[in-house]
């Protein structure tokens, strides 16, 4: 008899039909080829900078209140010394981050709240109204501000909290989209204006307060949408790469050629490393391809990156080979795909809104993956604050690539 | 006589309460053609699966050019050339491609596929993906693939199931070279006219035993009756008479009805191979 073909022999001869099987399948080569071009297009249109600036609406203008006041404290007997206090106190007086838009009207200013007009701001800092049903053109040299949450003053609020006469009420007027906090936020804004205005300090004692910012302090540096965008768009490459890998293990198994390919010198253990180092290879390539497209590898954390995608590719290879030895046919596998893939791209949401995230979500295997990622190009992670991370995700891909292999191990020996 | 190519003894095989294969034994020589004749569920399949590796015997043994077919043993399986009922190939590549891909999964380096897909007819379409083939086009693939590593041990299970009747021929035609080659080769067939023309013996498979193992034509003497059917013109009808050879006053009745001037044809007519499996297990092979 002839010597027999070596391992590694067959391992590469089944590489390069794996290759030439997914080179045929024009629905995922387009599929590739339209990610590889559509993520960094996406990902160079998403914004790169954050606006901090909170708007706030107030009527009447802050000017209009203090003149008011100024007539009704002077009726009453008031100071100069007193009435000067008013100018101190001056709501107007705008602070770094807020943008302060008076309102004559407060009907307009909650009409603009609506969405029933819209808000300009030119650039001399006046306040522009337009009615989008009428046909008007937009303002020149303007720029259109949103305003959530506003706040209306009665006609004689200072005078009243300054003479301590009865129960004032403002109205604090806001979208139904404003956070509770946010609400909260303008609540006690006006509070304290009322103290102010009335000379008092506030009923409380603040405790003495120091901030320390733990790792990089980003006031003023927040985290842009696209850098948030960064490992989510890497580790979507990786997870959609789970459905083609899926579809190529199924296909293979629904028309049985690998029965024909295990009545060859070719083992089951042959096929299924096949099958691994080309998922494997297929997903991280394409990560890495998009990685160098989008940005975020540097000279500290390249290996980092290399690291987890790797290592993110391997697992999304095991749910593959699970997904494609489950499904009896096409919508079999796109069920169990779904399935699978669903609660697995949990984790991804935590990049786009940080804190929103229940504990729940660190026990999903694929946690501890975007953890590393978003760390290493967002947080500049190192390789020691993130080793338990690795180390957790280490744990999860051995369960779900070994999960993947017996199932698909089983289901080959069962044709 | 050389070493068989096959060798099974007391082969068993259940799946779970259900005794598919029970105590099956016989040998190929190379060279020889053996037809496995028997329905549905017979054990046919489980048997060659057994012998192409795809399951381990639970009883029995099963040897493949001498060597344990539970041994897993590569070099076995470079020597074995197999071709599935079903037609499991490649689609989306080229019949060249299929074939180029086998070959280099029995590590032959210098392939001659295009010279195999002329065998089989199919050499002006060795660019074109399979899945534009006919479904004749694709079991004469089917063929080719399981001839590319020039096996010394061919198992066809149903190689012409559903062809024409000239594609058919053609692929007995190469089965018959395969074994004047030198290959043993174990045909599983419902077609009693491909068994009888192939098969240098048959074997005879019914739940999971075989039932009668020969060759055509001993099965046909030992269990089958000669006869002779004669056509008569009757007025403006046509009278059938059929009556055996070998019963008494045979003989001076044909020679009576070979003297009539009404004679208009004599046929002599043999037992079939269904017939004779439908004698020995009382069911049909289509079952």
């Amino acid at each position: 008899m002839s010597k027999p073909i070596s391992s590694l022999a067959l391992i590469g001869a089944l590489l390069k039909k794996e290759f030439k099987a997914y080179s045929r399948d024009t629905i995922y080569l387009a599929l590739t080829l339209v990610v590889l071009v559509a993520v960094p297009i996406v990902f160079h249109f998403l914004p790169d900078s954050v606006d901090e600036t909170i708007t706030l609406a107030v009527s009447p203008s802050v000017s209009t209140m203090i003149a008011e006041a100024e007539d009704t404290l002077r009726s009453l007997g008031a100071t100069e010394e007193q009435l000067a206090q008013l100018d101190e106190a001056d709501l107007a007086e705008q602070e770094e981050g807020l943008l302060l838009l008076e309102f004559d009207d407060a009907e307009e200013m909650t009409r603009v709240i609506e969405g029933e007009l819209e808000a300009w701001r030119t650039d001399a800092g006046e306040l522009v109204l337009r009615d989008p049903d009428a046909d008007t053109d937009k303002p020149e040299d303007a720029t259109r501000v949103n305003v959530d949450i506003g706040i209306a003053f009665p006609d004689d609020f200072i005078a009243d909290v300054a003479t301590g006469a009865g129960d004032v009420t403002v109205t604090v007027y806001s979208d139904a989209a404003v956070d509770e906090e946010i609400q909260a936020a303008m609540r006690s804004f006006v509070r304290e204006a009322a103290y102010q205005f009335a000379g008092r300090e506030l009923p409380v004692d603040l405790p003495a307060e120091e901030t320390i910012v733990l790792g990089e302090d980003r006031a003023g540096s927040q985290v842009t949408l696209q850098e948030r965008m960064r490992p989510m768009l890497l580790f979507m490459i990786l997870l959609m790469e789970t459905f083609s890998m899926a579809s190529l293990v199924s296909t293979e198994v629904l028309q049985r050629t690998v029965t024909a390919v295990l009545v060859t010198p070719a083992k089951v253990w042959h096929f299924l490393t096949a099958k691994t180092i080309f998922g494997t290879l297929m997903s991280l390539s394409q990560a890495l391809i998009i990685l160098v497209l989008i940005g975020g590898v540097t000279a500290e954390n390249w290996s980092l990156l290399l690291t987890v995608l790797l290592m993110g590719a391997v697992m999304f290879t095991g749910v593959a080979l699970f997904v494609g030895s489950a499904g009896r046919d096409f919508m079999g596998q796109l069920f169990y795909a779904m399935l699978f893939t669903v609660p697995l791209l949990i984790p991804s949401f935590a990049v786009l809104i940080p804190g929103s995230v229940a504990a729940w979500v660190r026990f999903i295997p694929t946690y501890p993956i975007i953890d590393v990622l978003v760390g290493a190009t967002v947080y500049d992670a190192t390789w020691a604050s993130s080793w338990s991370a690795l180390a957790y995700a280490g744990v999860w891909l051995v369960v779900l690539y070994g999960a993947g292999l017996v199932a698909l191990k089983r289901k080959v020996e069962s044709l | 006589m050389s070493e068989p190519a096959i060798q099974v003894q007391d082969l068993h095989y259940a799946y779970g309460d259900l005794q598919a294969v029970k105590g099956i034994s016989f040998d190929v020589q190379p060279g020889e053609i053996l037809g496995f004749l028997g329905p549905n569920g017979a054990g046919k399949s489980t048997t060659i699966k057994m012998l192409t590796g795809q399951l381990t015997p639970q009883k029995g043994t099963a040897r493949i050019l001498g060597k344990d077919v539970t041994k897993d043993d590569p070099e076995v399986q470079a020597q074995i050339g197999v071709c599935f009922e079903e037609k499991n190939l490649y689609l989306n590549m080229t019949a060249l491609e299929n074939l180029d891909f086998f070959a280099s999964l029995f590590g032959i380096k210098d392939a001659d596929s295009l010279e195999v897909l002329r065998r089989v007819g199919l050499a002006d379409r060795a660019k074109d993906r399979v899945s534009s083939f006919s479904k004749g086009m694709r079991q004469r693939m089917m063929i080719s693939r399981a001839f590319i590593n020039k096996p010394r041990v061919l198992f066809l299970d149903e190689p012409t199931d559903g062809l024409d009747p000239v594609t058919s021929a053609a692929i007995r035609k190469t089965i018959k070279e395969e074994a004047e080659r030198g290959a043993a080769v174990l045909l599983t067939t419902h077609d009693m006219f491909e068994a009888d023309e192939l098969s240098d013996r048959v074997a005879f498979i019914n739940e999971g035993e075989v039932v009668a193992l020969d060759t055509p034509e001993s099965l046909k003497l030992k269990y089958g009756t000669r006869s002779v059917k004669v056509r008569l013109r009757n007025g403006e009808d046509v009278r059938e008479e059929r009556f055996e050879i070998d019963a008494e006053g045979a003989s001076a009745r044909l020679a009576e009805l070979a003297a009539s001037p009404n004679l208009m044809t004599i046929h002599t007519e043999e037992a079939t191979l269904e017939q004779i499996f439908i004698q020995l297990t009382g069911r049909g092979l289509e079952g």
